[in-house]
């Protein structure tokens, strides 16, 4: 199996058995759709999003593996839930933040960006929030 | 002078209603009106941003300003209202929202006699 795909199913199994404010389950796709009426409920959504290598030596190159999670749940626009949303981001990155994936140790993760925070076209669009974290791995082959 | 193109467009309006309507409810918290309403265009949309695809069913209702009566004040349609409709023992529940570059609702007509409200499908369940 490709690494990357190692990876994003790694990060899945992490999310899925670690304790966040608001109970998730994660799940991995390649090209998540879905219908509004179904974002009643929170999605935590795992894709693979890039890679990049730069050689170490003519042995060795270290690969930069880039997974996409998505955070999303329909709303009523009212701001305690989404200020809960928004903490739940927050753990999740911090979460990654430190240390390795349980089920994949090698790969460490070295960057965690979030931007924007949220995207403001889904919450005025449809009043959905969507946040999506970009988890970036390292690992040496 | 009478205006005439004002005139024809009241006479088309209370065609609209007489023959194109049927019967939604009107909902914002715990207010609501039923009303008559002409489906307008129904849509099948989707959006890519921040690379998960979200699909929606959009569609338009035409109500007559006059009818959006709420707590007993007439009132503008506002996000997140849900308009109820009820069809072949299923509740449709659609949300006021915007679309695409548009507000949620505009004027349908030029003598604001008619509202064009922007919805869309957010759930559909046992009547």
């Amino acid at each position: 199996m490709a690494t990357i795909i190692q990876i994003a199913d790694a990060v899945v199994a992490q999310l899925n058995s670690a304790t966040f404010s608001q109970p998730i389950t994660a799940t991995r796709h390649y090209a998540p759709s879905y219908k509004l009426p179904d974002m009643k409920t929170l999605h935590v959504t795992v894709v693979p999003r890039g890679i990049s290598s730069t050689s170490l030596d003519r042995n060795r190159d270290m690969f930069s593996y880039e997974i996409d999670v998505a955070v999303q749940k329909k709303t009523d626009g009212d701001q305690a839930t989404l200020d809960a949303l928004m903490t739940l981001v927050e753990e999740i990155a911090d979460h990654f933040r430190v240390g390795t994936l349980a089920s994949f140790p090698n790969a460490r993760c070295m960057d965690v960006k979030n931007s924007p925070v949220f995207s403001p076209e889904h919450l005025d669009e449809f009043r959905q929030f969507t946040s999506v974290l970009t988890l970036t791995f390292s690992l040496v082959r | 002078m009478t205006d005439l193109l004002d005139k024809g467009s009241a006479w088309l309006e209370r065609q609209r209603k007489k023959h194109a309507t049927r019967e939604v409810t009107y909902r914002r918290g715990m207010d609501a009106v039923v009303v008559k309403a002409t489906i307008g265009r129904t849509l099948f949309e989707q959006d890519d941003g921040a690379g998960v695809t979200v699909r929606m069913q959009v569609r338009d209702y035409l109500i007559d300003t006059a009818d959006l009566v709420l707590a007993g004040e007439q009132t503008l349609p506002a996000k997140g209202d849900r308009i109820e409709e009820i069809d072949a023992g299923l509740k449709h529940t659609y949300e006021v929202l915007p679309l695409g570059g548009e507000q949620h609702w505009r004027y349908s007509d030029p003598y604001r006699r008619t509202l064009r409200i922007h919805t869309k499908l957010i759930e559909t369940e046992e009547a």
